[in-house]
């Protein structure tokens, strides 16, 4: 065999491993993104064949649209209120399952893991239950502690009803990130805690000055992928509790795309919310590393 | 060396905190499991906490996977998410080795699009994805939810697989090629099997996210005997308003999270090991 036909050889054999995976990525994921960014410059209602171009039109209209501006808000309330709750809660944990030797840290880091396996539309359905005005368990345990029954709609106050949202996704998100952060931690070296602790650190020392500073970089991804999750998915638990109502308030860039294209059928108007919405996250990744370019190393 | 917390009372809050979070978690699933066995004269007349009363209403059960053809989208489900399961890893498995083991051009280019691929908000997609479905005849069929899970799994078990084979050894391969193996053999028949830990973490994660998932399915299926798990649950829960049959629900939402906490129970090793790999970016 001489060296060109091995070389052949060599290519084919190359080509058949990646052709095939990138058709298959081609027509599914990278076609649908760019086709996105052309339709977003269309007014079209998808039934037609008429598309009519419109330029920035749609851009503009979104500009003035007061439901854009509430759901853009609506996923910055859920990226914060995500990050300083999952944040607070999975280190708390993550510290606590590994660091004081607790007996059952393994149990209890697999029940806290649970939500994370469940289907968001499930989730969504038990907390509307819990949420629910007549037979729920939110009221009924509030009435424990009043002598009449309480009866409060919760996902029915406009103004508040995106607070609503916050327990569910909090609840759903922290086994994720306390995996993380717990695979983080055991990979310290046992050496830094016993010097630390042989010269009289106490505990909160060594979190500070130890644990804090050398899980930082996973704790950067979790914050970045907490934001990227809640932009580019949220709208799924949004959707199945409240549909973005009541009267819009709890809208958020993902379901006015969904509620525009697939209820109203104005493809083009959905095509630009999801424009923004990755215009959105890429300044915000690029934002959030530059917030957190500084270790807290230099604090302690 | 671990601490350990010589306070009594700080010990008891750090202890109490964490079973009161356990507690939110497992009790909604008790309570699903209590609730799927209630008619709703219990649901409306007893505390939401109150056990089921006897006889159980076991035929929440059978009146669910009957009468709302469950049984049809269990299999639904099944099928959708065991050949997009085992198309993505064949798929990116090879990818995968090919990126890691030869250099060719274009390569790091190719590694690149696929990991930045990750950073897209899959929403982008929904629009032009029901117009490229619609055209190629594949609203609501199997194939068209398999081809779509398939390619959203590929950048991420490309990813991971990279890893994984960069870390065998080398001199396996070689050794095969020696032997007279040709690339596909030593491929197929070494690294493959050596890869199995690998694939099967990759595999677990696929499997729950194509078992999960609602707005893709909700998106390219509209006919009901085409329906997977959660996005009949996301019509049911929506027919609740009009009928009101609360039993049924929590025994569909039974019959949909079973599976899965059972792929977690067995696998959580693997499942814990395909998050921390696929986060380190």
């Amino acid at each position: 065999m001489n060296s060109g036909t091995v070389k052949w050889q060599r290519n084919i054999f190359i080509a058949s491993f990646i052709i095939p995976t990138l058709l298959f990525f081609g027509v599914f994921t990278i076609y649908p993104v760019v086709q996105s960014l052309y339709y977003s410059f269309f007014d079209w209602s998808g039934m037609s064949e008429t598309k009519t171009f419109v330029g920035f039109d749609n851009f503009k209209e979104m500009f003035h649209d007061p439901i854009v501006w509430r759901a853009i808000g609506n996923d910055y309330f859920l990226v914060a209120g995500k990050v300083i709750g999952i944040m607070l809660l999975a280190t708390f944990f993550a510290v606590a399952l590994t660091r004081f030797g607790f007996k059952l840290a393994g149990f209890f880091r697999s029940i806290f893991f649970i939500p994370n396996v469940i289907s968001v539309v499930v989730i969504g359905v038990l907390w509307n239950f819990i949420y629910n005005p007549q037979i729920g368990f939110l009221n009924a345990f509030l009435s424990l502690f009043t002598s009449e029954k309480v009866s409060i709609t919760w996902l029915g106050f406009s103004d508040h009803t995106i607070w609503m949202l916050l327990p569910p996704a909090i609840w759903a998100g922290i086994g994720f990130y306390m995996i993380l952060l717990i695979a983080a931690i055991q990979s310290i070296p046992a050496s830094y805690f016993e010097a630390a602790s042989i010269e009289g650190a106490g505990e909160w020392k060594q979190f500070w000055s130890i644990t804090l500073p050398l899980v930082w970089e996973q704790m950067k991804v979790s914050i970045l992928n907490i934001m990227m999750t809640t932009l580019n998915g949220s709208f799924v638990i949004v959707w199945i509790m409240t549909e973005g109502g009541p009267d819009n308030s709890t809208q958020v860039m993902g379901s006015y795309l969904y509620q525009m294209a697939f209820r109203q059928f104005h493809f083009g108007y959905g095509a630009s919310i999801g424009f923004i919405i990755l215009v959105l996250s890429l300044i915000t990744t690029i934002v959030l590393q530059r917030l957190m370019r500084h270790d807290p190393v230099e604090m302690s | 060396m671990n601490i350990q917390i010589k306070n009594p009372i700080a010990k008891l809050i750090i202890y109490a905190i964490l079973i009161l979070w356990g507690i939110s978690v497992l009790y909604p699933l008790i309570w699903t499991l209590l609730d799927s066995l209630k008619n709703n004269e219990q649901f409306f007349l007893n505390a939401p906490w109150a056990l089921p009363e006897i006889p159980l209403i076991w035929s929440n059960f059978s009146y669910v996977w009957s009468k709302y053809h469950f049984d049809t989208y269990f299999v639904n489900s099944l099928v959708i998410t065991t050949g997009s399961t085992i198309l993505a890893l064949l798929l990116s498995a090879t990818t995968a080795y090919v990126l890691a083991r030869y250099k060719f051009r274009g390569s790091n280019a190719l590694f690149l699009l696929y990991i930045s691929s990750m950073m897209v908000p899959f929403v982008l997609a929904l629009i032009p994805l029901f117009f490229l479905m619609n055209s190629l005849g594949l609203i609501n069929t199997k194939l068209g939810l398999i081809f779509v899970y398939t390619s959203s799994l590929l950048a991420f078990g490309i990813f991971v697989l990279v890893g994984f084979f960069k870390s065998l050894p080398k001199e396996l391969e070689e050794a095969a090629i020696v032997d007279g193996a040709s690339y596909y053999g030593t491929f197929f028949r070494v690294m493959l099997p050596l890869a199995q830990p690998g694939l099967i973490t990759v595999g677990i994660v696929n499997i729950l996210n194509i078992w999960n998932e609602y707005i893709v399915g909700t998106i390219l299926i509209n006919d009901p005997t085409q329906y997977t798990l959660p996005v009949e649950i996301g019509v049911m829960q929506a027919e609740m308003q009009y009928r009101t049959e609360w039993g049924p629900l929590f025994a569909a939402l039974l019959i949909t999270i079973i599976p899965v906490l059972i792929i977690y129970i067995i696998f959580q090793r693997q499942i814990a090991s395909g998050i921390t790999a696929g986060a380190v970016k």
